[in-house]
């Protein structure tokens, strides 16, 4: 394994993961590694493991067979929690946001930052957790038209970028995200691009699942393809053209 | 891309709340005193400052449990046993009193007989998975059992004046059971708003699938709610009876539906994840004046409780049409446009 001024190289590589349901291999065997600031992409038709694959790398369902390492070291996710102390972050479609709750609540749900109300009783520092939270989306370009206003009635990029600032509150190497763009307008999805490619520019690395072969060319620097459960090949973006890749995902080989 | 997350939004720390439930909340205490103009306008009787403190003293116990009640409705729950759990904790601890026990033991007594109570009806519905309406259902109907099997035809009466005190003192003019009152709407505010708890609490009833992956102890959380809204029916029930001096199995008897309007009108979401113990308050007095007036006006006891049951439902309506809840009106409105 290569390593550089950063120590290991590779922040995350799966081996040889299988998983069955019944006589269906929804994963076969699959092996490939995600590099320290690169965004990967995630692309196959359904059916092809996709779901099964991050389900894996999420800790919400172990594989049955096969190794993950993140960083180099050898690591078993059994749930989201074991996923969330390696350092891998994941971004389902429903967000996981409380709509009720505004955008520092969100952020810090789980996590909140306390003070001492008259020296001894507990009590939330709103301020704090919203100094921090301004500090954060600044940081990461994010701009929310309100802080005090429940979650729900911001737009659908917005609430995307503030489910991605709830896990960058924390140090992360991996982001896992599963068709973020999915429901997103163009300019809300143009932001949402640009806040992974300032996470990128901070040494985070992105697995991005993706329908949207326009938007993986315009993000990703490699394309990993499945096909049937199984890896069809991985691929750099500059030197792939999206026929070869629709035909990879389509046959199973470029050719 | 543009930072200006600073300039964009006001630089107050007003926690949970945001600019439209202000609004609300000025809105309601408009409502309040147009009210009460209105009832003096009728009759001037009604402004004296005797039946104002009255009021407030007849509101009190109300607000007390409708304070508890608000983080019940806001994490998605509903308690219909109230009425019950007042009517057995009195029982028991007047009866306590009665023969002789130390005042003050048999209110711990009571206070610790209403959170164990509460406790047992969170864990029915947190662990056993018993939806809210139908666990409280069934505890009322036991809950009032017990009371009439401890206590039937029997009507408690004399507590000693340190009892009594607090529901018919005062302090500098103050009715005790009005700062009894306020205090726990206080205190009650800041669990809502400042702690862990009442962030818990309106997260779950937000988005409980939510809450728990971040981490939220969503069980061990709702168990603590009906917790606290059992002792501190216990707290108003001990309010109640020291300003009536006497208590009875039957007491409280569909207290329940003057308590859940209370929150309601005040602008707790049925739906859970937002509440305002301020707008609870206001409630609780809103709808004390309204009985009240109707008393003073000689409305029959039983028109009273027909005009109750109209008002809640048209706050729970008034709410849907506020939170965009009504299919039909909802597309008809949007069709005018």
């Amino acid at each position: 394994m290569s390593s550089d001024l950063e120590g290991v190289r590779e922040v995350l590589r799966v081996a040889e993961l299988t998983k069955n349901y019944g006589g269906l291999k929804a994963m076969d065997s699959i092996s490939f590694a995600v590099n320290r600031g690169e965004v990967m992409a995630l692309v196959g038709d359904n059916g092809a493991g996709k779901s099964t694959l991050v389900k894996a790398l999420s800790g919400a369902q172990p594989p049955d067979s096969g190794q993950i390492l993140i960083n180099g070291q050898p690591i078993e996710l059994r749930s989201p929690r074991d996923a969330d102390d390696a350092g891998i972050g994941c971004i389902h479609q429903s967000l996981g946001l409380v709509d009720a709750l505004n955008v520092p609540e969100n952020v810090f749900l789980g996590r909140e930052l306390q003070r001492k109300r008259f020296g001894f009783l507990p009590e939330l520092d709103h301020a704090s957790m919203r100094a921090k939270t301004v500090e954060l989306l600044e940081r990461f370009g994010v701009n929310v038209s309100s802080l005090n206003k429940p979650v729900v009635k911001l737009s659908g990029g917005q609430r995307q970028s503030i489910a991605i600032s709830r896990l960058l509150l924390q140090d992360v190497s991996l982001v896992i995200m599963d068709e973020p763009m999915a429901a997103l307008g163009v300019d809300e999805g143009q932001r949402v691009m640009d806040l992974v490619s300032t996470m990128r520019d901070e040494g985070i690395s992105i697995f991005i699942i993706s329908h949207n072969l326009e938007h993986v060319f315009q993000i990703a620097d490699r394309i990993a393809v499945l096909k049937n459960g199984r890896l069809v090949d991985v691929v750099e973006t500059a030197t792939t053209s999206r026929d070869a890749v629709i035909k990879m995902i389509t046959f199973g080989s470029a050719n | 891309m543009a930072t200006n997350v600073k300039s964009s939004t006001p630089a107050n720390n007003v926690g949970h709340a945001d600019r439209h439930w202000l609004l609300q909340s000025v809105g309601l205490t408009a409502v309040v005193i147009v009210l009460a103009v209105i009832f003096t306008i009728i009759n001037p009787r009604f402004a004296t400052l005797a039946n104002l403190a009255n009021v407030m003293t007849q509101a009190s116990h109300y607000i007390i449990i409708a304070v508890a009640m608000t983080f019940v409705i806001t994490s998605a729950g509903i308690d219909l046993s109230v009425g019950s759990v007042l009517a057995l904790v009195t029982v028991i601890g007047f009866a306590f009193i009665k023969s002789g026990m130390n005042p003050a033991l048999a209110v711990a007594i009571m206070f610790a007989l209403g959170a164990v109570i509460g406790a047992f009806t969170g864990t029915l519905i947190a662990l056993v998975k018993i939806p809210p309406f139908i666990a409280t259902l069934g505890m009322m109907v036991s809950l009032r059992g017990l009371a009439l099997l401890h206590s039937a035809g029997t009507m408690h009466f004399g507590l000693p004046e340190t009892l009594t005190w607090l529901g018919q003192g005062k302090v500098f003019g103050v009715p005790v059971p009005v700062i009894i009152a306020m205090t726990v709407a206080v205190v009650g505010a800041w669990l809502f708003n400042h702690t862990k708890f009442g962030l818990y609490v309106r997260a779950i009833g937000g988005n409980r699938e939510a809450a728990r992956l971040a981490g939220v102890p969503v069980n061990l959380i709702e168990i603590l709610v009906y917790s606290l809204m059992g002792l501190v029916t216990a707290i108003g029930g001990l309010v109640m009876i020291a300003r009536i001096d006497s208590t009875q199995a039957t007491i409280g008897t569909s207290i329940e539906i003057h308590i859940i309007a209370a929150v309601i009108i005040g602008g707790t979401s049925l739906f859970g994840g937002r509440g305002t113990i301020y707008g609870t308050v206001l409630g609780a007095v809103l709808l004390s004046m309204m009985t009240n007036a109707l008393v003073i006006a000689g409305v029959d006891n039983f028109w009273q409780l027909v005009i109750m049951g109209i008002v809640v439902l048209l706050a729970v309506a008034i709410n849907n049409l506020r939170e965009n809840r009504i299919p039909v009106f909802s597309s008809l409105m949007r069709r005018s446009r």
